[in-house]
Formats: C-alpha cells, sequence, structure tokens
C-alpha cells in the first residue's frame, strides 16, 4: 500500500513540475523577409516558446521539416510556437513564401552550466 | 516567387488533386458532386480566410491550429462511412455516399486552399511578382495535372483487378497520412506533448525534395515522424481495415447460412 501512495506521489511531483516548469521564451523579428536573429541557440532536452514576429507587410509561413513546424504569421502580426524537447544539432527553418531569404538555424546544444559542473 | 509558388502548388494544391482523382473513381456514376463540392470548398475557404483573425485568437491562440486539425479528424471520419458504404449490399440507397464524397473534397479545399488565398492576397498586390507567380501558377498546375493523370490511370487499373475495395483502401492511406500530418498542429500549440522521435531516414528520403513531399501527399510520409505520429498511423489505418474485413466475413457467412 505505501508503495503504492509513494509512486502517486512521485507521478504526482512529476506532473506538478512539468506543469509548473516555466517555458522560456525565445523571440524572432521578421523584417524584409529575413529572421533577426537567424540563428537561435536554445538547451537540449527542454520545451521553448518561440515567438515570432511579423513586421512586414505581407504574411509569412514559418516552416521547418526538420522541427516538423508549420505556422502562418499575418502581416505586422505575432505567432507563438512550441519546439522540443531535442536533441543538440541544428534545425533549419525557412520561411514558405520567401524561403531565399527568410532563413534561419535553431541550434539545441547542451547548456553551458552543466558543462561547467562537469568541468 | 516562380518557383516559390511551384513549391507551394506541390504542397498545398496536389492533396486536393490526389483526393479529387481517387473519389473520381471510386464513385464515378455521376460527375455533378465533385463540381458543386469544388464552388463550396472555394466559398467555404473565401469565409475560413475571411474570419481567421477571429478564428485565430479562439482558445488562447490554438484557433487556427484546432480547426485544421478537426478538418482532419472530419475527412477521416468521412472516409470511413465511404467504407461502410462498400459493405452495404442495396446499391439503389447510396446517393448519401456522393454527399461524403463532396463534404471530403470541400473540407480539403479548406484545409489547404487557404494557404492559397493567403498567399496570393499578399503578394499579388507587388507589381514585380504578378509575372512570376502567375508562370508559377501555369507550372505547378501543370505538374498537379501531370500526376493526377497518372494516379488517375493507376487508381482505375488497380479498381478493374482488384474491385471498389483497391480504390477506398487509398483513399483510406492517402487520409490516413494527412491525419498524421495534422499532429504537429496540436504539438506546436502545446495542446498534446509528442515531441520524441521515432527515426530519422532524412538520408533516405528527405521531406524537403520532390519525392518527400510526393510521398508525403500520397502515404503521409514523414523523415522523422514522432513515436505518436507512428502510433496514430498504425492505429488509424489498420483498425478500420480490420474491421470492415470482418464486416465482410461476418456478411458472407451470413449470406452462406441463407443459401
Amino acid at each position: 500500500m505505501n508503495k503504492v501512495i509513494g509512486a502517486i506521489a512521485v507521478c504526482f511531483g512529476l506532473f506538478c513540475q512539468s506543469l509548473l516548469a516555466a517555458v522560456a521564451e525565445y523571440h524572432v523579428q521578421l523584417k524584409d523577409h529575413l529572421f533577426f536573429p537567424s540563428q537561435i541557440t536554445i538547451p537540449a532536452n527542454q520545451k521553448v516558446k518561440l515567438v515570432i514576429y511579423n513586421q512586414d507587410n505581407t504574411p509569412e509561413e514559418f516552416d521547418s521539416f526538420s522541427l516538423n513546424r508549420d505556422k502562418v504569421i499575418f502581416a505586422n502580426n505575432k505567432a507563438t510556437i512550441f519546439i522540443g524537447p531535442l536533441q543538440p544539432g541544428e534545425y533549419d527553418f525557412f520561411g514558405e513564401y520567401n524561403p531565399n531569404t527568410a532563413r534561419g538555424t535553431v541550434i539545441v546544444e547542451h547548456q553551458k552550466q552543466k558543462a561547467a559542473d562537469a568541468n | 516567387m516562380l518557383i516559390n509558388t511551384v513549391i507551394l502548388f506541390l504542397r498545398d494544391a496536389l492533396p486536393i488533386f490526389v483526393l479529387v482523382v481517387y473519389l473520381y473513381v471510386h464513385l464515378p456514376a455521376t460527375k455533378l458532386w465533385l463540381l458543386l463540392s469544388v464552388v463550396a470548398g472555394a466559398l467555404l475557404s473565401l469565409i475560413y480566410i475571411n474570419q481567421i483573425h477571429v478564428i485565430g485568437q479562439w482558445f488562447d491562440g490554438k484557433g487556427i491550429e484546432l480547426s485544421l486539425w478537426i478538418y482532419q479528424v472530419f475527412v477521416y471520419l468521412l472516409t470511413l462511412i465511404l467504407g461502410y458504404g462498400l459493405n452495404r449490399k442495396q446499391s439503389s440507397n447510396k446517393h448519401y455516399l456522393y454527399w461524403v464524397a463532396g463534404l471530403m473534397v470541400s473540407l480539403i479545399l479548406v484545409s489547404k486552399g487557404s494557404n492559397f488565398i493567403l498567399y496570393f492576397d499578399g503578394y499579388l498586390n507587388q507589381s514585380n511578382a504578378i509575372q512570376s507567380m502567375l508562370l508559377g501558377t501555369f507550372l505547378g498546375l501543370g505538374i498537379c495535372l501531370s500526376l493526377a493523370v497518372l494516379l488517375y490511370l493507376t487508381a482505375q487499373w488497380l479498381k478493374q483487378r482488384l474491385g471498389p475495395w483497391a480504390t477506398w483502401s487509398l483513399i483510406h492511406i492517402y487520409v490516413t497520412g494527412q491525419l498524421v500530418n495534422a499532429l504537429p498542429l496540436l504539438v506546436q500549440v502545446d495542446v498534446i506533448d509528442a515531441s520524441a522521435t521515432a527515426w530519422s531516414s532524412q538520408y533516405l528520403v528527405s521531406n524537403e525534395f520532390e519525392l518527400g513531399h510526393l510521398f508525403n501527399v500520397l502515404f503521409g510520409y514523414q523523415a522523422s515522424p514522432s513515436v505518436a505520429q507512428v502510433i496514430v498511423y498504425v492505429l488509424a489505418l489498420s483498425i478500420p481495415l480490420a474491421f470492415f474485413y470482418w464486416l465482410k466475413l461476418n456478411s458472407a457467412s451470413h449470406s452462406g447460412h441463407k443459401q
């Protein structure tokens, strides 16, 4: 019986932790069909929130095959996309309506704090 | 702008062409439903785009993703009704299947076609873009029509050899693929948590290339699918197949008993 209660408590704790854990926000501007910054570095194995502001007078579609994301951002508007948890690596994204200019990369790497601790 | 328009056609118009061709082969008796459903779909797309800012505000900014996902669920459920229609013996009372097919085309037009309206509405007013966009439209339409003719001939050949279940299976595979493609929409607005990747076959066939696009449209190919996508794909594909096979066996044994 105690084991069952313990297991439920652990599950509840993990559930609450995931609920309470603050999701880090990253902001990207889209201007003249270019992403600023074009490289976003995020921590590995964590879900993050990407807020994209379209400052152009035309709509754009944020698209990424490796991230499996696809979202229209209306002219002079913003859009929010959740990405991750991801393995370390580079994940390209682009604007579907202007793929030659609107390009960027999400760089996923282990947090520096952990690397410092390891040293 | 020319190549962007062509790619947009491959991504968003090709799924419409594929579904129309499959349904055209599957339900050949009358073509009026097709014309009506295309007109209805175009009108619904315009209404959807007109209200998209309002829909986008629903459910804490998740309205567009949720609505697009619901469209795909409806199309999947309508495919099951088409399959159930094949199981029924009475051939006289099957007119509702044309309504079902028409609704499927209209819903796919809304979910895929709205992207076109956004694109053309946003960029047609740029004076330097009109010529290349028109050229891209002709090229994109040409590619989609060529593929549609090839698929039509293949589906027709399969139907003649294996019967109407063959074309229904093609529709079922296509619709299951579209349903699975819509799953990341829920992940990106944090409705479900399903980012764990099952495998990566980017080095074999990448979704960025033409073959990846085509496979994605035909059977929902993903170079790096999530575990949730794989599970949903297998279940959504196999459960109706098993159910209809069981129904067919059941009805066959019943008719055997009567004789």
